[in-house]
């Protein structure tokens, strides 16, 4: 039952990153043809670009919400491959342990950035 | 009637005798093949012929018992149901089905196989135990029911399909499409009640979540079962379960008596009299 | 009689990676796999960019971005970029099709047999043709924008 939850949610994690990612890709890379079509965006990865972002909170919101959803998908999904290899049960849980610490150090630490910078 | 001419065939074949220790080497032979001839007459012919040594599986020689499965030029086939001239080439790699223990030559180890295969209860199970180890009729299934299932029934056991599953080569603990085909056909069987008995067993990390839509396995099933079918299906039902969306159909009931039977025929009387 | 130990003989993990004669959707599963775990060591790269420089401040920030802007790193992003239009569309579809959507119905095989997936193939080929397109539209900016 647990099982099919955790695929389940490998699955919504999926189509919501397609999503958040997929503006995030369009926002960073596709700048000429967002230009074309009447968006104008000054140079996404630059420092003044991005820290105006980073002063919005629905950006702010947008890159936490990716974070969550990829660290799940990408953390799950690497747990699959590495159970594929079959090690013993012992090490079954130690890996799994140390990829859901692994996530939430990461989750805490790449979420307090964007927070901290809302109010610089 | 005119002679065929005979093409010598290379067949390069793995050997592997435990008994003499050492590891698995090749040996080549040279088989003179005519058209029709499949790889299986060809194996039969060297040992006949060339090495009596050699160890290889076969019973029907009509791709029915599925014994003779092996890998033959990097793919799984079952070698009595391929002919040596599909390949274009005179020369033949023979080996054993990967991801089998090997006993010797071309013999594998198949029952972890059927191992697993017991372990997801191949057979109806019905919450009436009466009715189930004692059965006083037939039950009623109609055809279009039948017919959802009904392709996956027609597994011969070869283990093709596993030898052919990126899964199974690396995850020993995985069950296998032919145990996942074969636990949705009987899922899937109107007459059968045993979710929850067979679900708790391929619901797991190991289990039905760890195929991941290769489709190796309905590709090389020498029988058209469509294994990958099966499996997703399964996982569809097991997400709708999980989820409680659908409504789940009533097993299939038994049929009730006839009201009005025809008269029997009487037997007819014996055209040879005793005495 | 002696008891003989069967000698194992799995593929490992070279199962994954060796694809031979199989068709399209075994080479698809391969990319899938290739891709998804490419992306993970690009994300924790990029997240040590994005959250240790960019918080020490703009000198820290611009370095970086004057390291990272030489064509090798550009290139990389491009196929990060690829990577991930491909494992989001083929993961589309595998949802579609591991959920029996895409997938065909059973019916009593009738030699020579087919399968479900070669069935909707069409459909697998259009989820290709959409990926093309994009790491085409990717590729514009990628060369003549800057990236």
């Amino acid at each position: 039952m647990r099982y099919t939850y955790l695929w389940l949610m490998q699955l919504v994690t999926g189509v919501l990153i397609a999503v958040l990612l997929g503006i995030h890709m369009v926002i960073q890379h596709l700048e000429d043809i967002l230009r074309f079509l009447g968006f104008n965006l000054n140079d996404p990865a630059s420092w003044q670009s991005m820290m105006e972002r980073s002063r919005e909170v629905i950006w702010a919101g947008i890159y936490i919400a990716l974070l969550a959803v990829v660290l799940y998908h990408a953390l799950n999904g690497l747990r699959n491959v590495i159970l594929e290899l079959t090690p013993s049960a012992r090490t079954e849980r130690a890996i799994t342990w140390t990829i859901v610490a692994f996530g939430v150090i990461v989750f805490a630490w790449a979420s307090y950035v964007p927070i901290a910078l809302l109010s610089r | 009637m005119h002679k065929e001419k005979a093409e010598p065939i290379t067949f390069r074949v793995q050997r592997y005798n435990p008994e003499n220790g050492g590891k698995p080497h090749f040996q080549e032979f040279i088989v003179p093949s005519s058209k029709g001839m499949t790889v299986l007459d060809g194996l039969i012919y060297i040992k006949e012929n060339l090495d009596s040594t050699i160890a290889f599986r076969t019973s029907c020689r009509m791709a029915i018992c599925g014994s003779c499965g092996m890998l033959i030029n990097n793919y799984p086939h079952l070698a009595c149901h391929t002919q040596i001239e599909e390949f274009h080439s005179n020369r033949l790699t023979i080996k054993p089905l990967p991801n089998f223990p090997i006993i010797k030559d071309l013999v594998v180890d198949l029952a972890p196989f059927f191992e697993i295969h017991k372990s997801i209860k191949p057979y109806i199970l019905r919450d009436d135990l009466e009715e189930m180890e004692n059965p006083s009729t037939e039950y009623a299934q109609s055809h279009r029911a039948l017919e959802s299932f009904l392709q996956f029934t027609y597994c011969i056991k070869c283990g093709i399909c596993v030898s052919a599953c990126p899964t199974s080569a690396s995850d020993k603990q995985f069950h296998g499409p032919q145990a996942l085909a074969q636990c949705y056909r009987y899922c899937a069987d109107g007459r059968d009640d045993g979710e929850p008995d067979r679900f708790p067993v391929v619901g797991t990390d190991h289990g039905v979540w760890h195929c991941h839509l290769a489709g190796a396995c309905s590709e090389s099933c020498p029988k058209g079962v469509d294994p990958a079918l099966a499996i997703q299906l399964l996982k569809r039902r097991m997400v709708s379960r999980t989820l409680r969306l659908g409504k789940k159909e009533p097993p299939a009931s038994t049929l009730p008596p006839p009201v009005e039977s025809k008269p029997k025929l009487p037997f007819p009387e014996f055209t040879v009299k005793e005495g | 009689m002696r008891q003989i130990r069967p000698r194992q003989n799995y593929l490992g993990a070279g199962g994954w990676v060796w694809a031979g004669n199989y068709k399209l959707e075994r080479y698809l599963y391969i990319l899938h796999r290739v891709t998804g775990l490419g992306i993970l060591f690009f994300l924790l790269a990029h997240l040590i960019v994005t959250t240790f420089f960019r918080i020490q401040g703009q000198e820290v920030w611009e370095k970086a971005m004057t390291i990272l802007n030489n064509p090798l790193f550009k290139t990389g992003e491009y196929l990060v970029a690829v990577a991930f239009v491909y494992h989001a569309l083929n993961g589309l579809r595998l949802i579609l099709q591991e959920l029996g959507f895409l997938m065909a119905k059973p019916i009593p095989p009738i030699y020579p047999y087919s399968d479900a997936l070669r069935k909707k193939r069409l459909w697998t080929m259009a989820i290709i043709g959409i990926i093309a397109i994009l790491c085409l539209v990717f590729f514009y900016d990628f060369i003549v924008g800057g990236w």
